[in-house]
């Protein structure tokens, strides 16, 4: 950690002593019209809400949904498979969360207004990052342009949710030059308890988090440039209704130092290399739950340092991305309990004992444009996944005898056809993919799962998952409107997943038992998503979105968490500098739950939403005020993947401004 | 971007610190427990020409299992004495000065290798002001007998790990069952060594003082202990741990089997000693329900032990 500070600062200050006038050149355009295209100026904000966090920005998407444990950090299922089977990453670098429960999944270390992009990928064809299952989420940094017209822009946002008291402010400010690119962001949000639909308090539902990044860019000649990369997020105090306990606090470190050249003149594109290290840390805290039986400390640590390097090919009709992944990680979690007689002694045990991950993959990503209406992608990665228990006498426990190194190969394939013609499109793809236990599945140790409220034991021997997918999609669109339905199904051999084991007995005095991971034969996953959207009037929006999805494990039970049917429908209405957008959206009863893997029967419920924007100047400076409210009817419910079933929030009055300076 | 600079030094400082330090697990594991390996004098009692060397682990006699070490030096030739038929009894006598012994290997055999006569010695109690021990050692040399008696200080075993236990079976017999190791367990799958003993029931009255067969134990051949440990801390439910193994002898004369634990604390062994035929001499089955907020069930055979 020390020598990354010590790293870092020298880059600050040669990026200092460097900035000196050099005389524009012709090649400058080149090097900025490409830097601008990576910049890519899309948004962070949804239909219905423009200052959104990074976990409401994803629910947007057709592809995710979420598990909650409370108002903050929920974990995005993506294709209805956790996280453990996508691969999420910030530019492409790893980083893995601190806690083994799930209450620090990736996206909770960032905030909107440093990222730029979410770039989700449905199954193989996100095995690019590395190897996986589901897919792969990207989170975009913002990066500036070299030698924008405007030198210094940035945009402050500040608002009020009326539900919870959570008051937020977002600032972000960037400068360009020729040479140079400095931006910085800043973010604060506090929120107290919220309550639902019955207008009752959620205790243990407040958060309060801070965020905040920073970036340099230098160009080191015509055609490279070196950028430096932090992001420090610290949240505290963050409640977890579902959860026995609390967090109080997290902290995540995210620094990367990349190099980008790129070639004039040639079939290689561009070649970007990043060498990247993050620390998490992930304190729990149960002092907060007088009604605890035990008071129990739950440290987590999870440090990695990797190295990203890609290289962009272009020739004729034939596009590539050839990627180089190395990273290595290190999960601690510890679990200390304290005796009610606290001189007695205290107990203590590892829940991730010092476990190490190590992969290194190649993968590529290959597209050609057969002809003007039909395209062809496809490519793959083969990667080594290495891990290693320094404590392996925990994992011996229940599995004597097991190694305490393991090294699997992990290969990943896809491929998919695209054909466009007058306004239709299809396509059909498919892939094939293995993947790695995760640490929890592979390592862990009376790891207390509040949902089933069974204690999760991990066992090195598991074999990889391996799946096997299908995939296709139709589209049809027009100046008027447009359609599009998609199909995926997922044949997943060894499936992880827990099962009660027979022996031992739980640690947790929540728990009612243990589980082990095991792997079952198969499982099988369907998903079907269907978007449509049609302009009424020049002025006048509809959009609507359906999805449905089946998991079925070997013997035909249902899967847990699995989205039933749910749809989302809005109209959007614009006058002048005025728009109007009401939503609707809602998921069918629940009828294919899983009560063996501790679900029980959600009902349906339905949500509307209404939020006004008005747009006008400040000095010159583009100004937007909204006023909104989310769940209008205070219904109270709560969905298929709240933990506990713990209600979700009623209604919410929020309000918004957000100036671009 | 002087500021920045200073931005960046500050944010950098600041988390490069961890809030909570990670646990040192190695020094967690001796908390409670220290693991002694060396064997040091305890005693050494001079008599006549003859030097008798005392030796245990620590220097130390401690309530329940002591391996010991005894060697006799002839103080004019400077010779150790080999095959000198030496016997080892020790003798507690309390305050009214009834006097018995305790688990313990009589005749001491010759270990040519290491160069010393090896026994073991099981203390049922810890010597204080009303309580005191006496150990009487014989050898012969040359033909000829000598008799020593020496006072000896039996401390506590502060190491729960070393706990013993003693109790009268259903066959009315008087058993005794002591810790040997591990010393210093850890959370993993510990090798549990423990000697099993059983006093022979004299059949005369006492004859005079030291009258053998007052004072005679053996060791509890064949038999099995079976074992089922928890955690008896209310906030555990009656935790336990799979993939135990039940105790059974081996050729040292020891008993022989697996224990897990899953976390450092306390912990009960509770044990089912069963004879060659299967019948139980002690112990009964403790519940297996988790029983979270109250203390756990003991058997009516265990013994605590805390790492």
């Amino acid at each position: 950690m020390k020598r990354i500070t010590l790293a870092l600062l020298l880059l600050v200050s040669i990026v200092k002593a460097q900035n000196k006038e050099i005389k524009p050149d012709s090649l400058d355009t080149v090097l900025d019209e490409v830097l601008i295209i990576a910049a890519k100026k899309a948004k962070i904000e949804t239909d219905m809400k423009m200052a959104v966090s990074v976990d409401e920005f994803l629910a947007s998407n057709a592809n995710i949904s979420f598990i909650k444990r409370g108002a903050y950090a929920w974990e995005p299922l993506l294709n209805n498979m956790s996280t453990e089977r996508s691969t999420v990453t910030i530019d492409g670098m790893h980083i893995f969360g601190a806690c083994t429960d799930k209450m620090d999944p990736v996206t909770a270390y960032v905030e909107s207004n440093n990222l730029s992009d979410i770039d989700i990928k449905s199954g193989q064809e996100g095995s690019l990052h590395g190897a996986t299952v589901a897919g792969s989420i990207d989170l975009k940094r913002k990066s500036t342009a070299f030698g924008l017209s405007k030198t210094w822009s940035g945009a402050y946002q500040s608002g009020i949710e009326f539900n919870n008291n959570q008051l937020f402010n977002l600032g972000n400010v960037a400068y360009s030059c020729d040479k140079l690119v400095a931006e910085g962001s800043v973010s604060y949000r506090k929120a107290e308890n919220y309550s639902d639909g019955n207008n009752d308090d959620v205790n243990h539902s407040q958060f309060e988090k801070f965020n905040t990044s920073l970036g340099f860019a230098y160009k080191t000649s015509e055609l490279s440039s070196l950028r430096v990369d932090a992001i420090f997020d610290k949240a505290k105090d963050v409640g977890y209704p579902a959860l026995p306990m609390d967090l109080s606090l997290s902290r995540a470190l995210i620094t990367s130092v990349s190099y980008k050249q790129f070639f004039e003149n040639s079939f290689v594109k561009v070649w970007d290399t990043k060498v990247y290290f993050n620390a998490v840390e992930h304190y729990m805290d149960d002092t907060t739950r007088p009604e605890n039986l035990v008071h129990m400390d739950m440290p987590g640590w999870s440090t990695t340092y990797g190295l990203v390097s890609k290289v962009n090919v272009k020739k004729e009709q034939f596009s590539s991305e050839i990627q180089l992944n190395a990273y290595h990680n290190l999960s601690i979690a510890e679990m200390r309990m304290y005796p009610q007689d606290r001189s007695e002694r205290t107990m203590f045990a590892y829940s991730w004992p010092w476990v190490t991950t190590r992969y290194a993959g190649l993968s590529l990503s290959n597209s050609w444009d057969i002809s003007k209406r039909s395209q062809l992608n496809f490519g793959g990665s083969l990667g080594i996944n290495y891990n290693y228990s320094k404590y392996a006498e925990f994992n011996w426990i229940f599995h004597p005898g097991a190694p305490q190194e393991k090294t699997r190969f992990l290969p990943n394939l896809y491929t998919s056809y695209l054909v466009n013609v007058d306004g239709f499109n299809f396509s059909v793809g498919g892939g094939y993919g293995h993947r790695a236990p995760s640490v929890s599945e592979g390592y862990g140790y009376y790891i207390y799962n509040s949902f089933d409220r069974y204690d999760y034991i991990g066992n090195p021997d598991l074999k990889n998952e391996i799946s096997y997918e299908a995939n296709a999609s139709a589209g049809f669109k027009n100046k008027k409107g447009g359609l599009q339905a998609k199909v995926n199904y997922f044949y997943i051999q060894n499936y992880i997943i827990g099962r009660i084991l027979s022996q031992g007995s739980p640690m947790n005095y929540q728990s009612v038992g243990v589980k082990g991971y095991t792997a079952l034969d198969y499982a099988t996953l369907f998903n079907f998503s269907m978007d449509a959207h049609y302009a009424v009037m020049d002025n006048l929006h509809w959009k609507g979105t359906l999805t449905y999805a089946r998991g079925l494990d070997e013997n035909k039970n249902n899967l847990p968490f699995i989205r039933p049917l749910s749809y989302q429908t809005s109209l959007h209405y614009s006058y002048k500098k005025l728009g109007v957008l009401t939503a609707l959206n809602g998921d069918l009863k629940q009828h294919n739950y899983s009560p063996f893997y501790g679900e029980d029967e959600t009902p349906s419920y339905t949500n509307w939403n209404l939020s006004i924007d008005y747009s006008f100047h400040i000095k010159n400076y583009k100004t937007v005020f909204q006023i909104g409210a989310e769940n209008l009817f205070n219904e109270y419910y709560s969905t298929y993947a709240d933990w506990g079933n713990i209600p979700r929030m009623g209604r919410n009055i929020f309000t918004s401004l957000k100036i671009n300076l | 971007m002087k500021l920045l600079h200073c931005i960046v030094i500050a944010i950098f400082v600041a988390i490069t610190s961890c809030t909570i330090e990670k646990t040192d697990y190695e020094a967690e594991l001796n908390v409670e427990t220290t693991e002694f390996i060396t064997f040091e004098e305890v005693t050494s009692i001079t008599t006549d020409n003859y030097t008798i060397s005392i030796e245990a682990l620590n220097g130390t006699l401690y309530k329940g299992y002591n391996e010991i070490h005894l060697k006799i030096t002839n103080t004019a030739t400077n010779e150790n004495l080999e095959d000198a038929h030496v016997t080892f009894l020790p003798i507690f006598t309390d305050a009214n000065g009834n006097k018995a012994s305790c688990p313990h290997d009589y005749h001491l055999d010759y270990d040519e290798t290491e160069g010393y006569y090896l026994g073991y010695s099981v203390f049922t109690s810890e010597s204080d002001s009303t309580v005191n021990w006496t150990l009487y050692v014989d050898f012969e040399d040359n033909s000829e007998l000598y008799a020593v008696n020496h006072p000896i200080t039996v401390k506590e075993q502060t190491n729960l790990n070393l706990n013993m236990t003693a109790f009268t079976g259903h066959d009315d017999e008087q058993y005794f069952i002591a810790l040997v190791a591990p010393q210093s367990p850890s959370v993993a799958q510990n090798d549990l060594v423990a000697g099993i003993y059983k006093y022979n029931k004299p059949a005369n009255p006492a004859g005079t003082f030291p009258d053998l067969s007052q004072y005679s134990y053996s060791i509890v051949e064949g038999h099995t202990l079976l074992i089922d440990p928890r955690m008896p801390e209310p906030s555990m439910g009656n935790h336990s741990s799979p993939n135990n193994e039940d105790l059974t002898q081996e050729t040292d004369g020891l008993y022989h089997g697996v224990v897990n634990y899953t976390m450092t604390g306390n912990w009960t062994l509770n044990f089912i000693l069963k004879n060659e035929s299967g019948d139980i001499i002690k112990g009964t089955e403790v519940s297996t329900e988790f029983t979270p907020g109250i203390d756990g069930e003991k058997g009516e055979l265990h013994i605590d032990i805390l790492f």
